[in-house]
């Protein structure tokens, strides 16, 4: 039972990670309506820079992630203005965005992976919360906390950005029709420098959580987060911030069990069928909108 | 003073030689990758964005290798069995995806990469597991030329087939084609079973080029190189793919002996410069008509 116990937590915190790079991944893709490749790097970049900010520059905990988070997202406001933007002021499809976003992919990739010498690297002892808390017998590190709080506050502050705010109102007017959202007096290109901001920056915040708990900091982190954080945005239904959180815990819980008492080798195996099946039997997932039709 | 000179041209020789020898493996892999890109073609050409080429290729190859290994059968006759596999498994995926609308049929072909990657780890009978098999299969160099030309041939003359121009309309608007009365869904179908023998075909290519395939041969990163691949040589005719591969496989190479540090940077800035001044790609039909009307 113990066991159990301390499993299902290790599941909520390995989800909460899956969750919070999916939220990044879900606003790209409902707001600017592009399947970016790209997303998977912010959180490798996120997680290089505030690795350097700790070691390098020996900022303290919550300052590194800061700046590990804000590098995040200006990159993917880069990449939006650069790889974007021209296809988007000419209304080209999805499909011209998905490969300026693989170009994308490539590029920073391989410059993350100069940039930690191909090498994987880890936070070093001591520029993190390693305390460890106690319930009863199971033991609770500080980090996996922080993961599952993150999330919370996060998924939180996205809901309530998204369902009770202008900006939010905006970012969903321009995620069904830029023009239509510019009549309505709405500035499509300042919500989408906002929204490729916040996705980067939460996939960064992932990043940046999940190269300290998984003691990985290379160019692997992001593509692990990516597979799995695309799986929860779709189960949980991509329009909606709680169903990804809600679908990326589930995810990170199931995963963890069936590793433990099923065989590892199915782990990847479950989240990917449930995500096929999601797909064929209820694409707009857990909690998705239904009256989605953008070509 | 002969002495002193003579090594020098025979060291050109050898750095002939070398980039003969490196030069005859890209012009190789070019033909390869074509078939792979002229797979997602295939159903590009009838308006679906399917990364599912990835799964046939990966069926053909394991397949393929494992009857030449293990019923030491002519690698001529694995070459249409591998196409035959490819094309029955995308007419089963072809009968469950096609229900899907576009953006999620992207998806689910994306989530189909996933679970090949875990059905070839966990069946190692077939398929090596996670070690990977060699492929004991030579290919020369005019024997692929040769097949290339054929399935050049081929996709030429269905481009003006009753098929072809059914396709184009189907791509173009659905709506129209069904008042013209052709069948999007029968159409699309065919599309997908040329996707399947054409990628199927492909996949044991690789593998026998290869000489070993292991379960990250056939994944995400190939179906992102190849849809860049048909983008990037126009997705508007049958020969962007061909020349889409090209310049992809040839694009590293290149980039290599000009810029050895960052080889992939300058591929990725190469292809989102592509995208953002050529959009519908090097070889486009529309362009070409408009230029011989301006005549």
């Amino acid at each position: 039972m113990e066991l159990f116990i301390e499993q299902l937590i290790n599941g909520v915190a390995l989800g909460s990670l899956y969750a919070l790079f999916g939220l990044g991944f879900g606003i790209v893709f409902s707001t600017l309506g592009i399947l970016n490749a790209a997303q998977g790097t912010y959180a490798s970049w996120g997680a290089i820079v505030a690795l350097n900010a700790a070691d390098q520059w020996k900022l303290p905990f919550a300052a590194s992630l800061l700046t590990g988070v804000v590098a995040a997202g200006l990159i993917a406001l880069i990449v939006d203005q650069v790889a974007f933007q021209p296809l988007r002021k000419r209304g080209t499809s999805m499909l011209g965005a998905l490969i300026t976003s693989i170009a994308c992919w490539i590029i920073l990739d391989s410059l993350a992976g100069t940039a930690t010498g191909h090498n994987s690297l880890s936070f070093p002892r001591g520029t993190y919360p390693s305390t460890m808390f106690h319930l009863g017998t199971i033991p609770l590190p500080a980090m996996q906390l922080i993961t599952i709080a993150a999330l919370l506050v996060v998924t939180l502050g996205l809901q309530l950005l998204t369902r009770h705010s202008r900006l939010g109102s905006a970012m969903r007017a321009v995620g069904w029709d830029q023009t239509a959202a510019s009549i309505g007096g709405v500035n499509p290109r300042y919500v989408v420098v906002i929204t490729a901001f916040l996705a980067g920056a939460t996939s960064g915040f992932a990043g940046v959580l999940g190269g300290i708990t998984t003691q990985n900091v290379s160019f692997m982190l992001g593509e692990g987060l990516m597979l799995k954080g695309f799986a929860a945005v779709v189960v949980g239904g991509y329009d909606d911030v709680r169903g990804t959180a809600l679908a990326g815990v589930a995810l990170g819980v199931l995963e963890v069990l069936t590793s433990q008492y099923l065989s590892s080798g199915l782990r990847d195996g479950i989240t990917y069928s449930l995500l096929l099946i999601f797909l064929l039997v209820r694409p707009r997932g857990l909690f998705g909108s239904l009256n989605f039709s953008r070509a | 003073m002969v002495a002193l000179i003579s090594p020098a041209p025979k060291k050109t020789m050898q750095r002939l030689f070398d980039f003969w020898s490196a030069y005859q493996s890209t012009v190789a892999f070019a033909i390869v990758n074509s078939f792979l890109a002229l797979s997602t073609y295939a159903v590009l050409s009838a308006g679906i964005l399917s990364f599912a080429t990835v799964t046939y290729a990966a069926l053909g190859g394991f397949l393929g290798a494992r009857l030449v290994l293990a019923s030491g059968l002519d690698s001529l006759l694995a070459l249409p069995i591998a196409a035959l596999a490819g094309a029955g498994l995308s007419y089963l995926v072809a009968l469950v995806f096609l229900r899907l609308q576009s953006h999620w049929m992207a998806l689910a072909s994306l989530s189909l990469i996933l679970i090949t990657r875990v059905i070839v780890i966990n069946t190692p009978w077939v398929t090596g597991g996670v070690v990977g098999m060699s492929v004991p299969m030579p290919l020369s160099l005019s024997f692929l030329s040769l097949l290339l030309a054929l399935a050049a041939f081929v996709f030429w003359r269905l481009s003006v087939s009753w098929y072809g121009i059914a396709a184009q309309s189907v791509r173009e608007d659905p709506a129209v084609a069904s008042s013209l009365g052709i069948s999007a869904r029968d159409i699309q179908t065919i599309a997908f079973v040329i996707s399947g023998a054409v990628g199927g075909l492909g996949g044991i290519l690789l593998a026998g080029l290869l000489q070993f395939i292991s379960p990250d041969t056939y994944f995400v990163n190939i179906a992102f190189t190849m849809i860049a691949g048909v983008v990037l040589g126009g997705s508007y005719h049958w020969s962007g793919a061909i020349v889409g591969a090209a310049v992809f496989t040839a694009l590293p190479v290149v980039a290599q002996a000009a810029f050895p540090e960052y080889q992939d940077v300058a591929n990725g800035v190469v292809l989102l410069a592509i995208m953002i001044f050529l959009p519908r790609g090097l070889i486009d039909p529309r362009a070409i008509r408009l230029r011989r009307a301006s005549r």
